[in-house]
């Protein structure tokens, strides 16, 4: 058999792909205790909004495999690879369909907690712009957004399970790397400096958007002197 | 002795009397006066605690914090009242009906909000800022622990 190796993740998909693994799980975490750890659930959610934003970018001026018009599940590909005869490089066509869903599923998750609440003493940084109703609302679709999400992540984990387990191919490796052992095809090319830094400019104002630090001051706190009333 | 027991019974079937049970949608009213009251009182601590740790006050902490404890304490427990597990106070009300029939899980939530409430009125009063801020996150647990188990989502 003639295997090659190429180059499959650049370094900026990979790097994309383990802080989103350790800001979801720590997302996870601090949103389910709650109390302080609210505050960081903030703070990480922003930070998800700019690694979402960075892989839409470069989900275009990224390198080969990182494009989507490289991996989009059309039905040809989906019936070809159901049938065992998807010869391709890089995401197949079912996994395809995970790296969107999951996307689209955290973008919902951030896009919905920026504006939501707790009732308790946590609001979101865009939540006075829609209201208490709408963010109470946005609140619900938060908390379902979330067991839709533990479900597609237990997905996409059993998926590599099963690559490994049975069709004896290890998927995390690459990931790591960037290099992958492969029968046909071409190292990724394209996603230069300046594609990297367009994402990443794109990605920075998407979180500044997010952190509401736009928004015009709360009315400044009165005077020293004019404490409030003792009663 | 006798004197005093009947005191004691009679003590008893007044305060009866007077704890009727409070109609569905005026405990409804209650109980979410008091939760929107202590919500007040919370967003306060974290205002001094957590967004601008300058304003720290240690009157107005101790303050926020007794009305936290003393809701607490007020035994609120009683405002869920039978058929109040739906209707409208000064909105529909958000309660799950499983509240009503958990008694168990109930008193669990209930008793670690309480424990932490307390709490929070203790180190208040000592002003110790940093102290208070941890404790300020364990009682936001505890209001948590209730909403995630209780409380219905808006949809």
């Amino acid at each position: 058999m003639n295997s090659k190796r190429i180059r499959l993740w650049d370094l900026p998909t990979r790097l994309f792909h383990w802080l989103l693994v350790l800001s979801v799980a720590a997302a996870i975490v601090s949103g389910q205790v709650g109390g302080n750890f609210i505050d960081w659930h903030a703070r990480i959610g922003l930070f998800i909004v700019g690694l979402v934003v960075f892989r839409l970018v470069w989900g275009v001026a990224g390198s080969t495999y990182a494009r989507f018009s490289q991996f989009f599940p059309t039905p040809a590909k989906v019936k070809a690879y159901l049938g065992g005869d998807w010869k391709g490089v890089g995401h197949n066509p079912l996994g395809a369909f995970s790296v969107i869903g999951l996307l689209a599923l955290l973008a919902l998750q951030v896009g919905s907690g920026l504006f939501a609440n707790d009732d308790i003493a946590f609001v979101g940084p865009l939540a006075d712009l829609v209201g208490k109703e709408l963010s109470n609302r946005l609140t619900g679709l938060h908390h379902k957004a979330a067991n839709l999400l533990f479900l597609l992540i237990a997905l996409h984990v059993a998926a590599i399970v099963f690559y490994v387990r049975v069709k004896k191919e290890n998927l995390v490796k690459p990931m790591l790397t960037g290099w992958k052992e492969v029968e046909a095809g071409e190292s990724a090319k394209g996603g230069g400096l300046l594609a990297l830094l367009l994402a990443l400019a794109l990605a920075s104002g998407a979180v500044y958007g997010a952190s509401g630090a736009w928004l015009p001051a709360p009315p400044p706190a009165p005077p020293a002197a004019e404490a409030p009333p003792s009663w | 002795m006798k004197s005093k027991l009947v005191a004691a019974l009679l003590a008893t079937v007044v305060a009866g009397s007077a704890f009727a049970q409070a109609k569905p949608e005026d405990a409804i009213k209650f109980r979410q006066a008091g939760y929107t009251f202590m919500a007040w009182n919370m967003g306060k601590l974290k205002g001094m605690l957590v967004d601008n740790p300058a304003s720290f006050n240690k009157e107005q902490a101790i303050a926020a914090a007794n009305l936290i404890a003393a809701t607490a304490n007020s035994g609120m427990g009683a405002l869920y009242v039978p058929g109040s597990d739906k209707g409208v106070g000064f909105k529909e009300t958000r309660v799950k009906h499983e509240l009503f029939t958990d008694k168990e899980g109930v008193g669990k939530v209930a008793v670690a909000f309480n424990k932490e409430a307390n709490e929070l009125a203790k180190v208040a009063a000592t002003g110790d800022a940093a102290a208070l801020k941890a404790q300020f996150g364990k009682v936001g647990e505890t209001c948590k622990g209730c909403h995630d188990k209780f409380r219905k989502d808006e949809h």
